[in-house]
């Protein structure tokens, strides 16, 4: 008995203190990591959907807490008028956990600009396919209020043959996003403007 | 076992994975370029470092019927710590080892550092014992990672070795010529050591 107890409390007291840890390094480093992944992934993606220079992009940045969730969302101002805006959202059901998704969308003609993997953990080779420019080219000029869907459920979107866990969850990670602009786009203008001023 | 012999026995009479035939899935995996077997062999040396010095203090507390258990937990401490700075400083090398960074915790070189010799032995010897079985394992995926970098793209660290007239073996890059130039160096190594008489290889 008093062997087991001492097991026991050995090896809670190293998780504890393994746990405690990280936490402080995640905490000191968080945003640090975020900054760079602001500069290496997020900046060339808004780039390559806006055609503008990332520094200009980075700057128009805010983040939408709904739920315990926050969206990283990026806007395009022209005069007063928001013209464009890049919104991010995890896409659940991939094959190494949830794709981090970003769509652009042009505000004017209510289409899709591109759509960019910021994050992904599938098998190299494979599911990381989906960061591909010939599946993402499938993104440009859809509507922004209808959600998507692979064709083999009727949709329009081809799946990558051998990656259709990929391909869902990159679909999953799209229709978070329209059903997020479609129920908070007044809330996401308002905080633009709120920022603008 | 003296401080001198644990410094070095890494370097040419334990060098991993050449001589320990461990840890040869980050070694054909990442060697793509000779970057990468650096970052990668830096990663681990930290790790195995660490790792071998935490062990070491709490040998004595570890019972011995969870000590494997312990020590992964340790590790793997280590390594999400690892993966955080890296991703802090140096992003796009984080982004090129993917997946490899997080598999250090099941990397057998540094589990087996941590039974075979920092669970007996005093703090500053195992310390001693990872940094020269880390440095060993860096200068050898560099190595690996160069000859791999050169012939199969051209390039070393990114630099352009040969004119534009050079046309690649992209097949170096590939997975079946890390096996192939693996057992290349390994032979090698082997048949200098028999030359020497050298009674430590497997025969």
């Amino acid at each position: 008995m008093r062997e087991i107890l001492r097991l026991i409390v050995v090896l809670s007291l190293i998780c504890g203190i393994s746990a405690g840890a990280l936490t402080v390094a995640r905490l000191n480093l968080a945003s640090r990591i975020e900054k760079q992944s602001d500069f290496y992934v997020r900046g060339p993606a808004l780039e390559r959907l806006f055609g503008k220079p990332a520094e200009e992009l980075l700057g128009n940045k805010i983040s939408l807490p709904i739920g315990d969730h926050l969206y990283p969302i990026f806007y395009l101002t022209e005069g007063s008028e928001i013209t464009e805006l890049a919104v991010e959202a995890p896409g659940p059901g991939g094959y190494g956990g949830d794709i981090i998704v970003m769509i652009g969308l042009d505000l004017r003609e209510n289409r899709m600009v591109g759509m960019e993997i910021i994050q992904h953990s599938e098998t190299p080779g494979v599911g990381s396919r989906v960061e591909k420019a010939s599946f993402r080219k499938q993104w440009q000029g859809l509507p922004v209020d209808e959600p998507v869907e692979l064709t083999s459920q009727g949709g329009q979107i081809d799946a990558i043959s051998g990656a259709t866990y990929s391909s869902k969850a990159v679909v999953n990670g799209t229709n978070h996003i329209i059903d997020l602009i479609r129920r908070h786009r007044d809330d996401i203008m308002a905080v633009i403007k709120a920022k603008g001023e | 076992m003296t401080l001198k012999q644990a410094l070095v026995h890494g370097l040419w009479e334990d060098l991993p994975p050449f001589r320990l035939v461990l840890g040869l899935c980050p070694a054909l995996a990442v060697t793509s370029s000779a970057e990468n077997g650096l970052g990668m062999g830096l990663a681990a040396t930290f790790v195995l470092v660490f790792s071998n010095m935490f062990i070491s203090v709490l040998r004595k507390v570890i019972p011995d019927k969870v000590r494997i258990g312990s020590f992964i937990v340790v590790i793997a401490t280590l390594v999400v710590l690892v993966e955080m700075i890296m991703k802090a400083y140096f992003f796009p090398l984080s982004q090129q080892l993917g997946i490899f960074i997080p598999l250090i915790v099941v990397n057998c070189i540094i589990l087996g550092r941590a039974e075979a010799f920092a669970s007996r032995n005093p703090v500053l010897l195992s310390m001693a014992d990872g940094l020269s079985v880390g440095i060993g394992f860096t200068i050898s995926l560099a190595v690996l990672g160069s000859i791999r970098e050169i012939l199969g793209a051209g390039t070393w660290f990114g630099w352009q070795v040969f004119g534009a007239s050079f046309e690649p073996f992209e097949f170096m890059v590939k997975a079946p010529g890390a096996f192939i130039c693996l057992g290349i160096i390994l032979g090698l190594m082997n048949a200098y050591s028999r030359m020497r008489g050298e009674t430590f290889i497997q025969t």
